[in-house]
């Protein structure tokens, strides 16, 4: 294990002089380097000299004392369902292999305009659809903490590639805790922000009512620092929230005496053993600081799993219908449409997008409809109710992952297995509230990580909490190696 | 053999400026194949649909127009099916049954017959706003046969209203009636422009007694609705009598022939996967936006038919002046301005017309009439006996026709004097009549005034007016 600093500290060092921005690109460029060949956290990178000018622009402005931006000099890994002009986005799948997005996203456009410097592309499961990032058209992404080990996904390449140094700062997306998840394997940080406060303009959709771009890194100060520069009102995106001005970096201190933290029984129990001590012993801690720990119970969160993949399988059914190699790299053709565009997608999409896509149609289906997607819309607003009856109260304390990160290979073989990963993180998405994601110690070398729970916009909150925590565990700025 | 029609009305909002979730035109005619799209019409990936609110606006004007309960808010909803000019492979629109709210529900069109000119009803079950697909061409025989298929994005995501009524109609003739009008009161209230190429498409549904219901698609004029309704209706009535059955299906209207025939059958029943769409949350009807659209949909073409039958105009010649937006505007304006409502109503809706129609100017377009002023000024002249009606017509409209911003004094001075000299050349020239006339013969000044009207020309003059011009001169000598 190592510790580096974090990207905000590392502007501060930039903006001073005290450090070099283009040594420090070649410092990123080198972990790449080195660790790439075994963790494959990246589907495409730029060149190595784009990103090194990129850095001799940051240090010329500085020297010569132009402004430069909030994110100056900062090297950033973004998922590869994430639209880039300069690079390919190929969404993990053979069916966009290659396809260059005439656009940035939104969040992009932001993030270079604060002059951060991106390196690459992250690995992840196909379309964002699995929790390990094995299910890639580009194979797995490995855990820098344990190369045999899964980084968690879909955002895998992402976390990754922080936990090696092949980036400061890194854009995953979260639909049911593809973000948070991979934090806790990979021992960085991630923060599901509230449904609407960041744009999905240029986020390639996966399930749109239920997911975010969200902000992936070291340490809890950098997620809200990137929260700050990417959140707020997008014209290009409806679901947009109209907030603007965000400044969660500065959030205060937290009065630990006058903080609540409920545990909900369904979102702690059920974790491996060394998973649940580790839990319970941070939130000792919090209480002989002088925090409330109470536990409540949210019965209707049985329901959350099954309400959340027949959301997801549906609008994914759905945005992925536009994929018939018409307007995308075509992968055949037979000289038949029909038959064309059934055999790109046989071709195009994997095993797992296929049978995601069928069961999807099948809840949307006429005589269905109601028993499945119409029925877990309704739960999914129960839940919601009932987290927002807990989150006015309190900062919910949840599990963030029921195991330690599995070996490859280990759960695609029991698909409710997989799912069942999920089981702690789909919540925040269903209530779209937002949900920190941090580590919180290892066992055997493997990261452990916890999760925290808001109301709508109360991204400061948990920015505050999360520091606090970081300071009691010491937790922030850790690589492998 | 007894009909009912209920149709299904596709007109394009090509007034909404945008197409309905981006910034391309939503007039995409004349334009290169592929060069008014955008990430967003074409479906590209990450790309997402930001409602139009111009569009919604005019949707909900129709709606208020034709008194539909209007919704608190509306929610589209997503219609899959594979087709390769619908670039998501999806629809935007607002279907009910799933969790969709249409913008209007519950309505009726109330439109003229025009050999009765009594006022008929429609009623309208409900109003969708929802994208256009792009347009595709196929080398021959179709998707299925066609060797390839070229496709067109530009009309992908242009605003559309679908209007579908109950069936309450009872003839092809009066399916045509509904539909002009319907077209006409969407002019009024500025949704559309009926004359664009492609502007709206009719789908109907047909039944006699004892048969079937059978869909009719692919209705491109209004014309058309009449000609394929009553070809249906007579083929229908033919297998009946034939003591055969009409089955239900969907049929295919096939312009160049005149006849509709069967569409492939489908193998499986049509499954659509509405959803409401996720990217789109549900768009508030407020009271300001509400207030616009009622304002707009307080124009309609019968309340103008009204206004002017009202002045006393016959039925036939309010109705010309009513068919052409404009110059309804343009009589209304002119009759404000003090012209007398009988000469501007034959200027109008009669002779300046068709002098339009003589010089091949499109009559719908503003810039061809003249200013009201003008009609104003021409009225004037009649009213005040400076000039017959005909000498009017004769003498000014084709000049204003070919040039509708002339100042009309500059034409009225033109033709004094020209009379004039007119006049004292024919004097001139038929000596022996005026010496006829001077010895009081006096049917020799109807030769004269012959004469004079032969050299003004072929149009047609006020003979009286020369015949006091020429009585005046000879006076003189």
């Amino acid at each position: 294990m190592r510790r580096v600093r974090g990207a905000w500290e590392l502007v501060r060092d930039f903006r001073e002089g005290v450090e070099d921005p283009v040594e420090h690109a070649y410092k990123v460029l080198g972990a790449i380097r080195a660790w790439e060949p075994r963790v494959n956290a990246f589907i495409s990178l730029e060149a190595p000299e784009l990103v090194v000018e990129a850095a001799e622009s940051v240090k010329r402005r500085i020297e010569s004392g132009e402004r430069v931006g909030r994110l100056a000099g900062v090297t950033v890994s973004v998922k590869d369902n994430i639209c880039t002009s300069f690079l390919p986005t190929t969404a993990g799948s053979r069916m966009l292999d290659p396809y260059i997005s005439p656009f940035n996203a939104t969040v992009v456009e932001r993030l270079m305009a604060e002059d951060a410097i991106v390196v690459g592309k992250t690995n992840l499961d196909e379309f964002a659809m699995g929790s390990t990032t094995e299910l890639s058209a580009f194979g797995p992404t490995r855990n820098p903490w344990d190369l045999s080990r899964v980084p968690g996904g879909s955002s895998g390449g992402s976390a990754a590639s922080l936990a090696y140094g092949g980036s400061d700062v890194s854009l995953g997306s979260d639909t049911g805790g593809s973000a948070r998840l991979p934090a806790a394997y990979t021992a960085t940080t991630s923060l599901k922000p509230t449904y609407g406060l960041v744009s999905r303009y240029g986020l390639i959709p996966y399930g749109n009512s239920l997911e975010q771009i969200s902000p992936m890194a070291r340490s809890v100060r950098d997620l809200a620092l990137l929260l700050d520069v990417m959140g707020g009102w997008d014209p290009m995106d409806s679901t947009s929230l109209k907030v603007g001005g965000l400044d969660t970096f500065n959030s205060p201190p937290l009065d630990v005496g006058k903080l609540k933290v409920c545990v909900v029984r369904e979102m702690a129990e059920g974790a491996d053993p060394i998973i649940e001590s580790a839990f319970w012993s941070i939130l000792e801690r919090l209480g002989s600081e002088g925090a409330e720990v109470v536990e409540v119970s949210v019965p209707i969160i049985s329901k959350a799993l099954p309400a959340y993949y027949t959301i997801a399988f549906s609008e994914a059914a759905s945005n992925l219908a536009r994929y018939d190699g018409v307007l995308y790299p075509a992968k055949g053709f037979s000289g038949v449409w029909e038959e064309f565009i059934a055999e790109s997608r046989m071709r195009g999409f994997g095993r797992e997008v296929k049978k995601r896509i069928l069961m999807g149609v099948y809840a949307l289906s006429e005589g269905y409809r109601d028993e499945y997607y119409i029925a877990a819309t309704k739960v999914r607003r129960v839940i919601r109710d009932e987290i927002l009856r807990v989150t006015r109260k309190c900062i919910i304390a949840a599990q963030a992952a029921p195991i330690l990160p599995p070996r490859l290979g280990e759960r695609l073989d029991d698909p409710l297995k997989l799912y069942a990963m999920d089981v702690y993180t789909v919540i925040a998405n269903l209530a779209g509230v937002p949900a920190l994601a941090q580590p919180i110690g290892f066992h055997s070398g493997l990261p452990i990580g916890i999760q925290w729970l808001a109301g709508p916009l109360e991204e400061g909150r948990l920015v505050s909490l999360g520091t606090l925590i970081e300071e009691l565990t010491g937790l922030s700025g850790v690589i492998a190696g | 053999m007894r009909a009912v029609i209920g149709l299904e009305i596709h007109v394009q909002i090509s007034e909404a400026g945008t197409k309905l979730f981006c910034d391309c035109r939503a007039d995409y005619r004349g334009l290169e194949p592929n060069t008014n799209v955008c990430p967003v019409c074409l479906g590209l990936p990450g790309a997402l649909p930001v409602v139009n609110r111009r569009a919604v606006e005019l949707a909900l004007a129709a709606s208020i127009a034709f008194k539909c309960s209007i919704p608190k808010y509306i929610v589209f909803t997503r219609k899959h099916y594979f087709y390769p000019d619908l670039p998501k492979n999806y629809q935007i629109s607002m279907f009910e049954r799933a969790g969709g709210i249409p913008i209007c529900k519950g309505g009726v069109v109330t439109f003229p017959d025009p050999s009765t000119w009594e006022w008929r009803e429609c009623r309208v079950r409900r109003i969708n706003i929802e994208e256009d697909p792009g347009r595709t061409e196929y080398e021959e025989g179709g998707i299925t046969r066609s060797p390839y298929a070229l496709v067109d994005y530009n009309r992908s995501g242009v605003p559309l209203l679908e209007i579908v009524t109950e069936p309450d109609l009872r003839s092809p003739r009066e399916a045509r009636s509904l539909v002009e009008y319907l077209m006409l009161t969407l002019e009024y209230l500025g949704v559309t422009n009926p004359r664009l190429e492609g502007v709206f498409r009719v789908d109907a549904n047909v039944s006699i007694e004892g048969g079937e219901r059978v869909e009719v698609k692919n209705i491109g004029s209004t014309l058309d609705v009449e000609k394929a309704l009553t070809y249906e209706i007579a083929r229908q009535t033919m297998i009946v009598k034939g003591g055969g059955r009409v089955e239900r299906e969907t049929r295919h209207w096939d312009a160049a022939r005149g006849v509709t025939r069967p569409l492939r059958h489908k193998e499986y029943e049509e499954e659509y996967l509405y959803f409401p769409d996720p990217d789109l949350p549900p768009i508030l009807l407020r009271d300001e936006m509400i207030e616009k659209a009622s304002k707009l949909a307080e124009e309609s073409p019968r309340k103008y038919f009204e206004m002017v039958t009202g002045m006393m105009i016959p039925k036939d010649l309010a109705w010309s002046i009513v068919t052409v937006k404009h110059s309804a505007l343009l009589f209304m304006k002119s009759v404000k301005l003090g012209a007398d409502p009988q000469v501007a109503a034959r200027i109008i809706a009669v002779d300046y017309k068709g002098e339009l129609r003589e010089l091949g100017r499109d009559p719908h377009d503003p810039r061809n009439w003249p200013p009201p002023e003008t009609i104003y000024a021409l009225s004037k002249l009649v009213t005040e006996n400076v000039y017959t009606y005909d000498a009017v017509k004769g003498l000014m409209l084709p000049k204003i026709a070919s040039n509708p911003t002339i100042d009309v004094s500059s034409i009225v001075l033109e033709k004094a004097e020209n009379l004039e000299s007119i006049i004292d050349e024919v004097l001139r020239a038929e000596e022996k009549a005026v010496k006829d006339y001077l010895s009081g013969k006096s049917q020799a000044l109807n030769y004269l005034v012959g004469a004079v009207i032969r050299k003004i020309g072929k149009r047609a003059v006020d003979p009286r007016a020369i015949r006091r011009a020429v009585e005046e001169r000879l006076r003189k000598t």
